[in-house]
């Protein structure tokens, strides 16, 4: 009885996400770009992170409960929302001052 | 980083002995926590207390880092102190343990991850474990809710550790502020899967919890959680305190 419910919600858990907007933001010379990111609010959405640096930094925002490490070079797509309208600050852990806002509308 | 299981055989023998129930070993693993590229020093505890408790108590410290963005590795010392007149300390077994995340964060509509550990005993006669398992996520709004589901054999001569046991642990979190988040979380054992105890002869203790992360610069940071557990069932503890700190160090 318990494996056939953990099967059903390893399978929800695989369910794909329904294609999602994608906003961008680029950390260069430790400062991400652009600082005010405009994001949509109540819906879903993929915020790509590229590091344009030559070191690891960790995007990182407490409000949104969220970490993620991207490695030099490369880029991570984190999958935000829903938001409600408002401010979130982000900030890359590793220097902690670079920081940022997405701005939910 | 974020896990939980209790260890259904040793308190079920427990019982069969007719011995005081006891804390045992209490995780909660949250599929997300990785930790990659990162070193994570954890220790966990917990103590039973009051009516059905003898005092004895369970600690762990684990070294682990995520190898992957998607693989996390560790190994783990456990400890247990016995309880009664004639207490005593004594390191129960070395375990490896593995998390491999399913999903990323918040892509699909529940994250997910498997769990397994393998333990080996330093006692003599002490049995050896394997337990395997899901860790499931979802966020509502500022809330998160994490289950666990696990299966745990024990490999030993002893007719106690016989069989499939079924062990579990929830928690729901209120995200209020990232330093101090409460929760609510319970952990349960049912016995065997082919001969599952009635509710009562099951473990489950639920309780409040703390929880937070408090940032450390360039140290990283220091995740906690802490709180006391009740005892539900007859045969769980009156009561049970759960703490767990865990170092998160940039590599």
């Amino acid at each position: 009885m318990r494996i056939p419910a953990i099967v059903t919600l390893l399978i929800l858990a695989a369910a794909p996400a329904l294609a999602d907007e994608q906003a961008h933001l680029v950390l260069r010379d430790h400062i991400f770009t652009p600082n005010r990111l405009e994001v949509p609010s109540g819906k879903k959405f993929q915020l790509v992170v590229k590091n344009d640096s030559d070191q690891p930094i960790e995007w990182e925002s407490e409000e949104l409960d969220r970490e993620e490490v991207v490695r030099p070079g490369e880029e991570n797509t984190i999958f935000l929302g829903p938001l409600s309208p408002g401010e979130y600050a982000y900030f890359d852990d590793r220097h902690q001052d670079s920081k940022g806002v997405l701005v939910a509308k | 980083m974020r896990r939980s299981r209790g260890r259904a055989l040793l308190a079920s023998a427990c019982l069969l002995l007719g011995t005081a129930a006891r804390a045992d070993e209490l995780r909660l693993i949250t599929p997300n926590d990785i930790g990659y590229r990162e070193l994570e020093i954890e220790h966990d505890g917990s103590v039973g207390l009051g009516h059905g408790a003898d005092g004895g108590g369970f600690y762990s410290i684990e070294f682990g880092t995520g190898a992957t963005a998607w693989w996390h590795t560790g190994v783990e010392l456990d400890v247990e102190r016995e309880g009664g007149p004639d207490s005593s300390t004594a390191v129960q077994g070395v375990t490896l343990e593995n998390q491999i995340r399913l999903t990323r964060p918040g892509e699909n509509w529940l994250d997910a991850a498997l769990y397994s550990e393998l333990s080996r005993s330093t006692l003599r006669g002490g049995p050896d474990d394997v337990l395997v398992g899901a860790a499931l996520l979802k966020d509502v709004g500022r809330t998160t809710h994490t289950l666990n589901l696990f299966f745990d054999k024990a490999f030993s001569t002893d007719d106690d550790y016989r069989g499939v046991r079924f062990s579990y642990a929830w928690q729901s979190r209120w995200n209020l502020y990232r330093q101090f988040a409460p929760a609510i979380e319970a952990f349960g054992e049912s016995g065997r899967v082919d001969r599952p105890d009635s509710f009562q002869s099951g473990q489950l203790i639920a309780g409040p919890m703390a929880t937070g992360v408090i940032l450390l610069g360039p140290l990283g940071k220091l995740r906690y959680e802490a709180g006391y557990l009740f005892g539900v069932t007859d045969a769980s503890p009156s009561g049970t305190i759960r703490w767990k700190m865990e170092m998160e160090i940039p590599l």
